[in-house]
């Protein structure tokens, strides 16, 4: 712990720690420009000069070049940093064309920031300014070049720590160019933290540009809800929109980045055709009467069919209090308990995983980056949950070997290894890969569980030599690394796979303690919904039970079973059938046209509310902004406003939780009084205890929970039978997956990530596509009964033989591709003459 | 006139062929290393001749070497470095041109010395004729077998590849050069060690052309042979000198380690020019500062030039005459380094321009008398940048600053250049724009 004065004060820090960073724990910001935590020291921008009086550097050096040691002794002020200092903000502006009155900037800029404060006031340059002609970067970045001072910070992150390479740095001297070598949309879908990091306006944000300044913006701190990572965000709203969301700083989930998808899919908040009054059988209904008209008919029918015909259904990205007031409602009004999940399965593996995520095993991404070997399994990071892939560069850059069991052609910013298995293959291949990863005699001295385990493993023999040389080569990283994660997605894999990867892992962890899961849910709060669930599978589909007529009326909370199930007019029918339908929901889904009562509830961004994410760790997102009708809207585009009303225009929209709440008080006759529902209490019914990750980082960093006992057996993967699902050679199995835009349910409703969405296509592996004469570019008729659905065709090498990708997209006619067989014989795929 | 190595049998323009070599004791030097020689045994002698770098610093070339562990990983590599950008320096194009295979001797001396598997001539792009004779030299040692696996029976691999640069001054800068190499923007780094972490990752030695080629001459006649040819004590051999400017015979002179400034002049370049008298000459280079007549018989090799705060750098004598406009000089110099700064830190690449702008002025009559300190203080500056380049780019405007402060004051009072010379440098284009 070296310890040394910089500014008069004393300060111990940790070995390793840059001077520059020893200074901001005395909260002394030497001005920086190059520097920033997550890409390192430069020492390009020369900003950060400070006098090393004492000690064994001597004179003016960048403090973020030097490494703090004992007997230094550094002054920030002295009369030459300043003096130096002062120059290079004079340089850094000759050029810079001084336009900050139109810089969207302009109030946050760091330049100016630095300008102000290291005293730089006039002009003794008297040359012309350098200009430059800008690119346009696609609908997320505006760019403009002039503004730049040549930090390297976009390059260095966008290559370096992102990994793609379309942004770089182009010329030499005053002259340096960052942008593209052709003007076009930028690759990454990292691209919108190119905004967050630059230090002025070079990169800029394009949807909310012109919309205002940072201290107009209504701003307070909350997640991401489009996929389960959780990460951490700024919402700013402006005139009761939702104009802008940035990278908020976790150190344990996402650190100072976030994805594209993440910052441009919040638009669904601002739909005009968003929910905004509540609706009795297509009417607009006041609060009151809608509560009542729901409580009445949802007696009627306890009264008419029992309690059991009442069926209610939360969501992956309900609010964990709402889950817990859902679990509540149902509880205290005696009817089964609510589902989260429609599809069983996808209910069984978030059970299954959330179950068996317990305090030591369980990782979040920042561990995942100290990781030496990740193995991923059943996972597209960059189309499922983006920011993974990121995590997943920087354990490779830090050392780590990355490989990936999945079927798809799965891209990373990084190298790694992709054993493209057929989905039904994956449990194998993991068997494979757990008896080559380890010894048995290894296993043996863990116990009689372990060990039946491990031979039920040995027992099943992978199908393919090829699959087996790779599964020895990666066996080998396994077992000659130190901090193993198993990542495992929970989308296209079979329920088998879930359980099977947290067995590895238990076992690796036997040998390796630092041993790390890491599952990928389906939903913002699938986590929640997992371990609210009950823990025993309903005996029955939802929908067959609405079908036979079992269940009469159905509460959805938050839920558009229509985003995620494919055959749509199956639900459309048994939808149909219903007595009751009661939505409530924010997003214009299709369930709202059908509802007989439609309750609209709160974004996330207007209102408070805890989620969990995929590793269990619960965070809270606070209300930007108060919700209502956007001004914009009410004026279309009219400014100022001219008309005064006594309300919010659209802005009595309430929290799901409440309005949950609201419906048991009037079932019950409690108005008023708060039913019970209390998250943290229910949870201790459950049996599962808050674990706080780090006392110290309680609060800002989230606290993680775990179950107190397990209620899945340790090593449960043998009771599942492997049955031998074999397609005929001649057929080709139909994966539906995701896309990083187009496919994820809320930024499907953003304007803005719709403009990054490629078309959707079918993908195939090059040898299947040549079998049936079908090139790249091919568009294809599929054999659907009664309509036609036609695609165009992507063919790779990198994927697994015998599958066909289709991504649910948001473009894809739905009705059409539920008619898709999960099956496709080859000869019955038609090619379309050119 | 004293003993030549280098450029013994040199002729200005001629090759001297693989016969010609060999015939005058060329590669008997490898053979006896190999045969006989340690890698340890080879750098000590490197060690006690005294040999100093140079491409422009002067660092012990065998303690260099010395800088590779034994233990360190392979493959390691050589670097041989001839992309000399540097203003007036056109030494290793003369060496390479006439004399190509004493440099490849002594790369392949300097990989044994290091246990290294490979050399790379790093060679800049207008020097596309030296590449090609470097490249048929390169290929004649490998086809007798000087070249290639198990050199001479000693079952030591050694080959060497032709680099041409991509063209910038920047990629002289040994870190910037190893990036270049591995096919990325080049830019001075100072995050790792050469010896440990250079050339893709691996125990890298970068060594002047004109360093290297003295090796096989050291082994052959002796470190003491080596020490005696230099006028100093510190500093062996001889020293390539590039004479240029207003004397009778610009050229590239051997002469001993330390030979007085005057005695290059007068005897070597055959004097000033009829008409002219010395005023200044920039010692090493366009990054060393203007001497005057002050220092006219100084002893020109590193220690002594260092002590008056010049630098020898590569030897290149630039010389002016008492007509010559120095601050048209030194703009004209700014201009190339402004062009030239590889633009990643903040001084150079926007410190430069900012010098030629205010020498601009000053030059075409626009002057004022606050340029003065203002081109103090970022003279001073310029020492902070992340690498050398500013420092040296520097060095003159600080020189002018400090030995012809008239001569800048002269040009702001009479608003306009006082020197009798024509104007080198056209007023206009110097606010230039870029468009990308």
């Amino acid at each position: 712990m070296p310890e040394l004065i910089i500014d008069h004060r004393e300060i111990s820090v940790p070995q390793g720690t840059k001077v520059i960073d020893a200074a901001e724990r005395l909260g002394i910001m030497i001005p920086r420009f190059c520097y920033h935590p997550a890409l390192g020291s430069l020492g390009a921008c020369r900003m950060c000069a400070v006098l090393f009086n004492e000690g064994p550097v001597k004179g003016l050096e960048m403090s973020c070049m030097v490494e703090a040691e004992d007997g230094m002794v550094v002054s920030t002020d002295a009369p030459e940093a300043v003096a130096f200092r002062r120059w290079i903000v004079e340089c850094l502006m000759l050029n810079h064309p001084h336009d900050c009155p139109v810089c969207d900037e302009g109030g946050h800029c760091l330049l100016q920031d630095e300008t102000v404060s290291g005293g730089h006031g006039i002009r003794r340059y008297k040359g012309k300014k350098r200009t430059y002609r800008d690119q346009d970067l696609g609908p997320f970045i505006q760019h403009e070049m002039n503004r730049c001072i040549h930090c390297w910070r976009c390059r260095r992150f966008y290559q370096e720590y992102a990994g793609y390479h379309d942004l770089g740095a182009l010329g030499i001297a005053n002259r340096i160019y960052f942008g593209r070598i052709e003007e076009g949309p930028l690759s990454s879908p990292f691209s919108g933290n190119l905004v967050d990091i630059c230090p002025t306006g070079v990169f800029t944000d394009k949807p909310s540009r012109f919309k205002g300044r940072r201290w107009d913006f209504e701003r307070a701190p909350s997640l991401c809800l489009h996929c389960s990572l959780g990460c951490n965000i700024v919402a700013s709203g402006r005139y009761r929109e939702l104009v802008r969301v940035e990278a908020r700083l976790n150190r344990q989930v996402n650190g100072y980045f976030m994805c594209d998808r993440g910052r441009y899919g919040y638009q669904y908040a601002n739909r005009v055709d968003r929910p905004r009054r509540p609706r009795v059988d297509g009417r607009e209904a006041s609060w009151d009467a809608a509560l009542r008209t729901t409580a009445e008919r949802l007696g009627e029918i306890v009264e008419r069919s029992g309690s059991q015909a009442i069926a209610c259904l939360g969501s992956v990205r309900n609010s964990l209090e709402t889950q817990a007031r859902l679990v509540a409602l149902c509880r205290n009004q005696g009817w089964p308990e609510p589902r989260f999940f429609l599809d069983p399965a996808t209910e069984r593996k978030a059970r299954s995983a959330a179950s068996r995520l317990d305090s030591t095993l369980a990782v979040s991404m920042k561990d995942l980056e100290e990781a030496d070997f990740i193995l991923a399994v059943g996972v597209d990071p960059i189309n499922e949950a983006p920011m993974l892939a990121l995590s997943m560069r920087q354990a490779q850059r830090r050392g780590a070997t990355l490989a990936v069991l999945d079927p798809r052609p799965v891209v990373l910013p990084a190298d790694f290894h992709h054993v493209p298995v057929h989905p039904r293959s994956l449990y194998l291949a993991l068997s494979a890969l757990i008896t080559r990863a380890l010894h048995r005699d290894a296993i043996e001295r863990m116990g009689t569980r372990p060990l039946q385990f491990y031979d039920h493993a040995r027992g099943i023999a992978p199908e393919k030599q090829d699959l087996t040389e790779q599964i020895t080569l990666l066996a080998r990283g396994l077992r000659e690394s130190r901090r193993p994660v198993i990542v495992c997605g929970t989308n296209i894999v079979p329920e088998t796979v879930p359980p099977l990867a947290a067995d590895l892992a238990l076992l690796l962890q036997q040998e390796k303690p630092d041993t790390g899961l890491f599952y990928v849910l389906e939903g913002a709060n699938a986590f929640g919904a997992a371990i609210l669930s009950p823990p025993q599978d309903p005996r029955e589909h939802l929908l067959e039970c609405i079908e036979k007529g079992d269940t009469r009326a159905l509460l959805l909370v938050e839920n558009d079973p229509f985003a995620r199930f494919p055959d749509q007019e199956r639900l459309r029918n048994a939808l149909g059938k219903l007595d009751l339908l009661a939505t409530l929901d924010y997003l214009p889904s299709p369930v709202i046209r059908m509802a007989n009562i439609v309750l609209p509830t709160r974004t996330t961004f207007e209102t408070r509310g805890r989620y969990a994410n995929q590793e269990g760790r619960v965070q809270e997102t606070w209300p930007a902004y108060q919700g209502g009708i956007s001004l914009a809207q009410v004026r279309h585009g009219a400014h100022p406003p001219r008309t005064f009303q006594d309300h919010i225009p659209g802005g009595d929209v309430r929290n799901a939780s409440r309005v949950v709440t609201d419906i048991d008080s009037k079932l019950s006759g409690t108005e008023g009084k708060t039913g019970s529902g209390d998250f943290w209490e229910f949870l201790e019914e459950r049996g599962i205890g808050v674990a706080v990750t780090d006392p110290d980082d309680h609060g800002t960093d989230g606290v993680r929970l775990v179950q107190k006992q397990d209620r899945t057996p340790v090593f449960s993967a043998e009771n599942f039978s492997l049955t031998a699902c074999a397609a005929p050679p001649e057929a080709l199995t139909v994966l539906l997956v995701d896309w990083t835009f187009g496919t994820e349910e809320l930024s499907r409703y953003s304007s803005i990530a719709e403009q990054a969405e490629n078309p959707p296509t079918i993908t195939l592996h090059a040898r299947d596509a040549a079998d049936m004469g079908i090139a790249a570019g091919d568009t294809i008729a599929l054999p659907v009964d009664g309509v036609r659905l036609e695609m165009e065709v992507e063919v790779t090498e990198h994927m697994a033989r015998g599958i066909m990708i289709l991504p649910l997209h948001r473009q894809l006619d739905w009705d059409r591709i539920s008619r898709i067989p999960s099956a496709i014989l080859k000869k019955s795929i038609k090619r379309k003459k050119r | 006139m004293s003993e030549l190595v280098l450029l013994k049998n040199s002729q200005p323009g001629e090759t001297i062929s693989f016969e010609e070599y060999r015939r005058d004791g060329g590669y008997e030097a490898l053979a006896r290393v190999l045969r006989e020689w340690s890698p340890t045994e080879l750098r000590q002698v490197i060690i006690d001749s005294g040999l100093c770098g140079r491409g422009g610093a002067g660092f012990p070339t065998g303690r260099k070497w010395d800088g590779i562990r034994e233990d360190a990983p392979f493959p390691r590599y050589i670097l041989a470095n001839g992309d000399e950008m540097e203003p007036g320096t056109f030494k290793d194009r003369f060496l390479i041109q006439t004399n190509p295979h004493t440099v490849i001797e002594g790369i392949i001396l300097a990989g044994y010395a290091v246990s290294a598997q490979k050399g790379i001539e790093f060679i800049r792009p207008s020097y596309e004729t030296q590449a090609r004779v470097m490249e048929q030299a390169v290929k004649e040692a490998r086809q007798t077998g000087y070249l290639g696996k198990n050199i001479l029976g000693s079952g030591f691999d050694f080959d060497i590849e032709v680099h041409r640069s991509g063209g910038r001054y920047i990629c002289g800068e040994a870190s910037a050069q190893v990036t270049a190499i591995q096919g990325m923007r080049p830019h001075p780094d100072k995050t790792f060690h050469m010896v440990q972490h250079g050339l893709w990752g691996q125990p890298t030695i970068v060594n002047n052309v004109e360093t290297l080629a003295f090796v096989p001459h050291i082994v052959r006649k002796g470190a003491a042979w080596f020490k005696s040819l230099s006028r100093t004590t510190r500093e062996g051999g001889t020293k390539l000198y590039c004479v240029s400017g207003k004397v009778r015979k610009p050229g590239c002179y051997e002469a001993p380690m330390g030979t007085p400034l005057s005695e290059i002049i007068e005897s070597h370049a055959g004097g000033m020019l009829p008409g002219c008298t010395f005023k200044a000459c920039l010692p090493g280079g366009a990054s060393s500062g203007f001497m005057t007549k002050e220092h006219y018989d100084i002893p020109m090799d590193f220690d002594s030039l260092k002590a008056i705060g010049n630098r020898l750098g590569t030897g290149a004598v630039i010389i002016f005459d008492q007509q010559t406009c120095l601050v048209g000089a030194t703009l004209n110099l700014i201009a190339y380094f402004a062009r030239e700064s590889c633009g990643f830190c903040t001084p150079c690449r926007e410190g430069l321009p900012y010098l030629r702008d205010l020498l601009h002025r000053i030059e075409g009559g626009e002057g004022e008398e606050s340029f003065i300190p203002m081109l103090e203080d970022m003279t001073r500056f310029m020492t902070h940048a992340y690498c050398a380049f500013a420092r040296g780019a520097a060095a003159p405007v600080h020189a002018l600053l400090n030995a012809f402060p008239d001569e800048i004051d002269a040009h702001i009072s009479r608003k306009g250049c006082p020197c009798a010379s024509t104007r080198s440098w056209p007023v206009g284009g110097i606010g230039e724009s870029c468009r990308n």
